[in-house]
């Protein structure tokens, strides 16, 4: 053998290895330190408060008891389901075919459909709940148009209004995802079911349904979560017709200097039946996956004739009605008001309103927005890496309670802020910290996901190299990780940004005065009946909502997947 | 320069053991070279060394100085990646600088080094290209000049050529290794290909399941393998199936031919016999055989011309598969298949090996 022994040992092998402590190990417990302040300790203290009575202070189911059994209450949760389900019902009924049409038949114009389809997506949440009113309420001019021929339409006002809202609002959401699936279904599946003599339809049925199902079901799912959150819509149009969001936050409002207990457990309630969704969708669907390599793309048809304008007619129709309400309100910005009734000639008077009565709003929504998300910029990078790369149970760990601020709706979440930071010594409520650090933790899971999507492309052997080569680890994290990142940091912070500045349900609960931000301002407006300057505000948002998506558009590879 | 020493490196993964008390000894200035399969844990050894992740227990050192619990980025081990690792926001001469100025070197004096490293992997006039500008070969000669760069104590790399095209991967086996040469730098090596493994190396380490089965020249490993994994992995090999008989003589089972008697080994167990393909004689009227030839009479199955050499697939009449390799020569090329042939082989061609995947040899 031409091996030869070197020097020996000089030192004996050290009995006691030394705990290695790197820059990473202190970046996961600056982490799980920040998740644990800001996220598990308001949930758990949300938690705490639904079990105990609220004048003795002892452990009790009786406020659960009295969500499932006082009348009040269930009528709440019967009403969050059937809107909940039936938005998601109505989104897929059209966000499935438009996705079928355009991503199948040669549609004119496709880019401007998906495009319009993710501005319905960032608009803000109640633009479309208020906008409706506008044109179909009491007094809307659809209304008024109709009256004029004698024919009384229904009024928007109740359970159909908000699951029309919800259906307009949330279908995009189906509509993307299930259009990503079908641009990946291998044709070669089809042409099997067709030589196997399906005809068209059946093969859509019995095939390319079912493959692009667990998109199609992820797509519903985040509908029907939002749609059981969604707390703009019915506080606007539910005029009586409760459910559990308003109901929680009547109850947070009226219970004020109290114990929120009553608020608390109808939010908690909430919060399990969007937590049981998701299992049952995980559990039964998204693991089902379909991938194949993609050796045979699908095929995009002309139609002809009334098919083709039939599916043109779909398309278009679709994405115009579900940007009405966007219409309306950047339209109605630019009319003249006096007091909160137009005037009907056109004019800057609402926006001349907003820099006299609400500068402050404007202010406020970006000095916590872009706060928050540079602090998401950060943490988005530091959380990603240790997701991808440090794979242990703490960054598993950490992977999970991403999930967790998706699924908390954003009464719950305030609600645990109030309760956590205000005691005896602290009180951080009615400061703009308090609502920078809500956006922050709400909106931190877009940050971390498209940073994480981006990381994972990115093979290790780059850090690897960089640190083989000398580099410390933080050193190789800023000079090689970080710049790789930075697509993914970008769009995640865009959309940070569009989520956050949209913020209502939280903020509606932490602000005060001083601290007031642009969706609050609206909201108190179309409630004071101020149509004119909601109108304006809410123009202002949209022009940011849409500057953002614009910016994703140029940066991001896949635009469309950035933004569901 | 300098010498290696791995002294009984252990490293499980949960249940499953990836290394199991590893014991190395590289000479200064050797290209050592780990060959296995995937998962015989060649990689999990070179990671240990580079850094990557730490070792349960054992020592690593290099010129004496125990480095196992050192960091990473400290340890001055250069490496080169399977796939290059190239980082793609920096230029050729940014990748190759990235290390020196880690290291702290003077800007007066990195300018001139990522010059030299470029120069020895010839890539002189690409020093301002982008990454992806470059085809796989000149990606990894990037990689290879920002590892040398550096002056690092021992070389390591893991399958460097493994993603290049075959031809590519010929060419530059043989500029890596008179670079190595040229340098003198000690170089441990992993790949899974063992004819790069015994075209490159000093010694060859051939490792399976965790465990070194056997450290060797090129030479020792073809011509003497320690085991029957080795004989089997290493080249191509004929394997009969023997035993021994009470009297002690290795037989073949089917022919009941005499192989050789083994000392003091336990009778009555069936072991291997293995034969090179290229020590197995093919005629065809049988008169080829010798005094100490073992023959058999047969068929050919397939026969195929691979250019150089003559590739024959046979069967014995008795049913053991036998292939051979043979100079083309004009009688041999009109075979066909079916054709009765005599293969034979000399006896003390033969090794013999325990049954089982890592048999021991026996004689």
């Amino acid at each position: 053998m031409t091996i030869t022994s070197s020097n020996p040992p000089l030192k004996p092998v050290s009995v006691f290895s030394p705990i290695r402590f790197d820059f990473w190990t202190v970046m996961t417990l600056l982490v799980v330190t920040v998740l644990v302040v800001l996220l598990i300790l308001p949930i758990a203290s949300v938690f705490l408060v639904s079990f105990i009575d609220e004048d003795t202070g002892a452990f009790t189911l009786a406020n659960y008891v009295e969500v499932f059994t006082r009348n009040y209450y269930v009528k709440g949760l019967r009403n969050t389901l059937t809107v909940g389900l039936l938005g998601t019902l109505g989104a897929c009924l059209i966000g499935v075919p438009l996705a079928f049409f355009t991503a199948r038949f040669r549609i004119r114009g496709k880019a401007l459909i998906s495009t319009l389809a993710i501005l319905v997506l960032v608009a803000p949440p109640f633009i479309g709940a208020y906008a409706w009113i506008m044109m179909l309420g009491a007094n809307g001019f659809v209304t008024n148009f109709f009256k004029g021929l004698g024919i009384n339409l229904p009024t928007i006002y109740g359970a159909h209004g908000i699951i029309l809202v919800f259906t307009l609002k949330f279908f995009p959401f189906v509509f993307l995802m299930t259009k990503t699936a079908l641009g990946s279904v291998n044709k070669s599946f089809e042409d099997a079911a067709e030589n196997l003599g399906c005809n068209a339809l059946q093969r859509f049925f019995y095939v390319t349904l079912p493959l692009v199902f667990p998109a199609v079901s992820t797509g519903a799912i985040i509908c029907f979560v939002l749609s059981i959150a969604d707390f703009g819509t019915p506080a606007i149009l539910g005029r009586g017709f409760r459910t559990l969001s308003t109901i929680a936050y009547s109850a947070y409002t009226s219970e004020l200097g109290g114990k929120p207990t009553m608020a608390v457990t109808v939010s908690l309630v909430m919060m399990a039946i969007s937590i049981l969704a998701l299992f049952v969708q995980r559990r039964f669907l998204a693991k089902r996956r379909y991938a194949s390599a993609l050796t045979n793309r699908p095929v995009i048809h002309q139609l002809s004739g009334l098919r083709n304008l039939g599916a043109h007619t779909f398309c278009y129709a679709v994405v115009i009605i579900a940007m009405l309400p966007t219409f309306v309100v950047i339209y109605t910005s630019f009319l003249e008001t006096n007091g909160p009734v137009f005037t009907g000639e056109y004019g800057l008077s609402s926006y001349r309103r907003v820099l006299l009565d609400a500068p402050e709003a404007i202010y406020n929504s970006f000095r916590f927005s872009l706060t928050a998300v540079a602090v998401i910029a950060i943490f988005s990078g530091l959380i990603s890496y240790l997701i991808v790369r440090r794979e242990n149970a703490v960054s598993g760990a950490i992977d999970v309670l991403m999930m967790v601020p998706y699924l908390v709706p954003g009464v719950v979440m305030a609600i645990g802020f109030v309760t956590t930071f205000r005691s005896g010594w602290y009180d951080l409520t009615g400061t703009g910290l308090i609502i920078v650090m809500i956006l922050f933790i709400r909106r931190l899971p877009y940050g971390v996901r498209s940073t994480t999507t981006n990381l994972r492309q990115i093979k290790p052997s780059l850090e690897e190299a960089a640190i083989n080569l000398g580099a410390s680890p933080l050193r190789a994290f800023v000079s090689v990780t970080v710049p790789l990142i930075l697509p993914g940091l970008i769009v995640g912070s865009l959309m940070s940004f569009i989520t956050a500045i949209n913020e209502l349900s939280s903020t509606l609960i932490l602000y005060n005065s001083k601290t007031v931000t642009m969706p609050v301002k609206i909201y108190i407006s179309v409630l004071d009946g101020e149509f004119g300057l909601a109108a304006a505000l809410s123009t202002i948002l949209l022009v940011c909502s849409g500057l953002c998506v614009y910016a994703v558009f140029l940066l991001a590879d896949d635009r469309e997947s950035s933004f569901v | 320069m300098a010498s290696v020493d791995i002294v009984n490196i252990r490293k499980s993964y949960g249940p499953v053991l990836a290394l199991s008390d590893i014991d190395i000894q590289i000479e200064s200035g050797a290209f050592f070279t780990l060959l296995g399969p995937s998962g015989c844990g060649k990689t999990t050894l070179l990671r240990t060394i580079a850094g990557f992740h730490f070792q349960d227990s054992g020592t690593i050192l290099i010129n004496g100085r125990e480095i196992q619990n050192m960091p990473a980025h400290k340890r001055g081990v250069g490496m080169v990646f399977q796939d290059y690792a190239v980082f793609p926001h920096l230029s050729v001469s940014d990748n190759v600088a990235f290390g020196l100025k880690r290291k702290k070197f003077p800007s007066s004096q990195i300018k001139p080094k990522v010059a030299e490293a470029l120069r020895i992997v010839q890539l002189e006039e690409f020093a301002h290209r982008m990454p992806h500008e470059l085809s796989g070969g000149q990606q990894q000669r990037v990689g290879l000049a920002r590892a040398i760069a550096v002056d690092p104590t021992v070389l390591l790399m893991d399958e460097p050529l493994s993603n290049l095209d075959a031809k590519l991967r010929v060419d530059l086996r043989g500029e890596l290794r008179r670079i190595q040469k040229d340098m003198g730098m000690t170089t441990i090596y992993v790949t899974h290909d063992q004819e790069e493994a015994l075209a490159m190396s000093d010694v060859v380490c051939v490792m399976f399941g965790g465990i070194i089965q056997q450290a060797a020249s090129p030479f020792e490993i073809y011509r003497n393998p320690a085991n029957r994994f080795v004989a089997n992995f290493v080249g191509a090999n004929n394997f009969l199936a023997g035993s021994i008989d009470p009297a002690g003589d290795a037989i073949l089972t089917t022919s009941g031919l005499k192989v050789r008697s083994i000392a003091d080994s336990a009778s009555d167990t069936d072991i291997a016999v293995s034969v090179r393909p290229e020590a197995v004689n093919v005629s065809l009227n049988g008169n080829t055989a010798g005094e100490d030839m073992l023959t058999f009479d047969g068929n050919i199955r397939q026969i195929s011309f691979i250019g150089r050499e003559l590739e024959v697939h046979g069967k014995t009449e008795l049913g053991d598969d036998v292939r051979a390799i043979l100079r083309p020569t004009s009688e041999l090329l009109g075979l066909a298949e079916g054709d009765p042939v005599t293969f034979a082989f000399s006896r003390d061609q033969a090794i013999l090996f325990e049954n089982g995947e890592t048999g021991r040899r026996l004689s």
